[in-house]
């Protein structure tokens, strides 16, 4: 076969490998000479998907319609002087409102009930028998007694390195460290909740994973994921807040170091933002 | 989601419409032109030439065949939209400031604003085989209603009423018919700026400069729901699908705005629960007040036109589709 372009050259006896597997996924492999004379192999795998659409035949009609008034002459397609497409915003919907306070007042009342139970869950710390819970399942049983050790390790270790180091920044600093989120005065209100920082989360993580896998400690007042700005991807972290210390507590360590989405997770108090 | 920016007008956006499909949007400005967009791409599908004076107002039939617009030129324009023929062009003493179709298509409702000693009027055209015959010059009717100056209307559920809106932030049921005001109820304290109807028309939401949106029976003109901002309202959509929600928007009036920071003009479509009353989000990215909201009729995307001459189209990400309001 003659290369009909220069860019597309290849040896005579390595042409392009092309074969497709069980799931549609095209691999084509060629090897070409690159600038500095060396052979490189590049190897591109492709799916393609065909998408259905069942549209209103009006309006298939209607995409027909040729343009006219001062797009009377332009081409099919958008045109850039017209038409561009902005920024990336982001709609956060959130349920919090007045409503929240409610449940708080009826989650004080269920704590204030079950304060004299001594009862304790080794899987999820609730008020109740380990073989009762029921985030028996989701969470398991083997993986209980290992969670708190590294949360217990991980303290000494950080201290080391603070000290180290002659420099220690502001927010290692004695006092600093301790607290999961400052307390000081004049901070905002959601820095003042104890919040949890979740860290190697997958690529495809939502946010309503996370709350999915935080809310059966307690009420959570806010959630955030951080997103690639371009994929709309998780970027492997995000930050939960909860409205009662212990239940962030009892968070942290039931999941810390806890496997998700072959992920082994990594959760630690958050440090306020200065 | 990443806004389509529609960039086909020079002044002001002063209303958008999209189609019963949704395919396509109509928008009209302060520039004289009426604008027809592609909702799903952005692309202009055309113009529609021949106002003379700022366009206040378009709508367009049940089967996007035509499209009617109302200017300050004192005329409004009949078009065949798919191809910007003017069919027919109606003049009047002053300029048009709402028109609309009845439900059956077969009339549209114009409202003129008082000026220059001619008192205000709602006018009905009869515009059946618009697209094929000619269409008459002279009104079925024309209403001279009393109190204050009408500001906003529309077409209640099968055409029985007229629901208008005032100066004073009360909305009135006119009798087609007879022009006679049935009824009347005093729902916001400042003029009324917008008024948009339910799908089955039963209930209607209105905006206005006393910083609320309301949602109010047709038949009844008692108020359902009331959503309280901080900012004067220009405009106020119903979402017909998806989610419970209610789209509400504006900023500072136009004349203050140099003087305040994008930010703190509060430029933003706000999403409010429509049954809970309680605000679930902002889209922010005008930077000058919101004219107009239009939501797409599926309830998978909406559109926003404001001061600076933009419209923007947004297309809904997936997590809004499986939120759930958590109580």
């Amino acid at each position: 076969m003659p290369s009909t372009n220069w860019a597309d050259e290849v040896d005579g006896d390595e042409l392009p490998q092309t074969f497709t597997d069980a799931n549609g996924i095209t691999t084509t492999i060629e090897y070409r000479t690159n600038e500095d004379g060396k052979k490189v192999k590049v190897t591109r795998r492709t799916q393609k998907k065909l998408i259905h659409d069942v549209v209103n035949k009006a309006v298939a009609a209607r995409k027909k319609w040729p343009k006219f008034g001062k797009e009377r002459m332009s081409a099919p397609g958008p045109n850039p002087a017209t038409t561009n497409v902005g920024d990336n915003i982001k709609l956060k919907l959130s349920s919090t409102g007045q409503l929240a306070p409610e449940v708080d007042e009826k989650h004080e009342a269920m704590k204030a009930q079950l304060q004299n139970k001594k009862i304790l869950c080794r899987i999820c710390k609730g008020d109740h028998f380990t073989t009762k819970c029921p985030y028996k399942d989701s969470l398991g049983m083997e993986d209980a007694a290992a969670s708190s050790a590294p949360a217990e390790e991980a303290v000494p270790e950080a201290d080391q390195k603070a000290g180290g180091s002659s420099y220690v920044p502001p927010h290692l600093r004695a006092g600093a460290s301790k607290g999961p989120a400052g307390g000081d005065a004049g901070r905002e209100k959601r820095d003042e909740q104890p919040t949890l920082r979740v860290t190697n989360l997958s690529e495809d993580a939502t946010e309503a994973d996370v709350s999915e896998l935080f809310k059966r400690f307690g009420h959570i007042s806010r959630v955030f994921l951080a997103r690639d700005r371009d994929t709309g991807a998780c970027k492997g972290f995000a930050f939960v807040s909860f409205t009662m210390r212990e239940d962030a507590q009892r968070a942290q360590e039931a999941i810390d170091g806890r496997g998700y989405d072959n992920l082994i997770l990594r959760v630690e108090w958050a440090k306020s933002s200065a | 989601m990443r806004p389509i920016l529609l960039q086909g007008h020079e002044r002001s956006l002063t209303q958008i419409k999209y189609n019963r499909e949704g395919d396509l949007l109509f928008s009209v400005s302060k520039d004289h032109v009426v604008n027809a967009w592609f909702s799903h791409n952005g692309e202009r599908l055309g113009t529609y030439e021949g106002h003379i004076g700022a366009v206040w107002t378009v709508d367009v039939n049940s089967t996007t065949t035509l499209l009617v617009s109302g200017s300050a030129d004192n005329t409004a324009k009949l078009w065949d939209v798919s191809n910007g023929k003017c069919l027919m062009s109606w003049e009047f003493n002053t300029a048009v400031r709402r028109v609309q179709f009845s439900e059956d298509d077969k009339k549209i409702l114009l409202i003129t604003e008082p000026r220059m000693g001619f008192p205000a009027t709602l006018q009905i055209f009869s515009i059946e085989n618009g697209l094929t015959e000619p269409v008459s010059s002279e009104p079925l009717e024309v209403i001279h209603p009393q109190g204050p100056k009408i500001t906003v209307a529309a077409w209640g559920a099968l055409d029985k009423y007229i629901v208008a809106g005032r100066e004073n932030g009360s909305v009135a049921l006119i009798d087609p018919q007879t022009g006679e005001c049935v009824s009347t109820n005093k729902i916001h304290d400042l003029t009324l700026t917008d008024l948009q109807m339910s799908t089955d028309r039963t209930y209607f939401i209105t905006s206005s400069k006393d910083k609320s949106a309301k949602i109010v029976e047709t038949e009844s003109l008692e108020v359902l729901k009331t959503y309280v901002t901080d900012t004067p309202l220009n405009s106020a959509a119903i979402m017909p699908k998806v989610q419970e929600f209610v789209v509400v928007g504006g900023g500072q009036e136009a004349m203050d705005v140099t003087r305040t920071s994008s930010r703190q003009g509060k430029f933003e479509c706000r999403f409010w629960h429509k049954i809970l009353e309680e605000e679930v989000g902002r889209v922010r990215g005008h930077f000058g007040p919101i004219n107009t909201i239009a939501i797409h009729p599926d309830g998978r995307s909406f559109a926003s036109g404001g001061e600076d001459g933009y419209v923007r189209v947004h297309h809904f990400d997936d997590d809004f589709f499986t939120f759930k309001f958590q109580i």
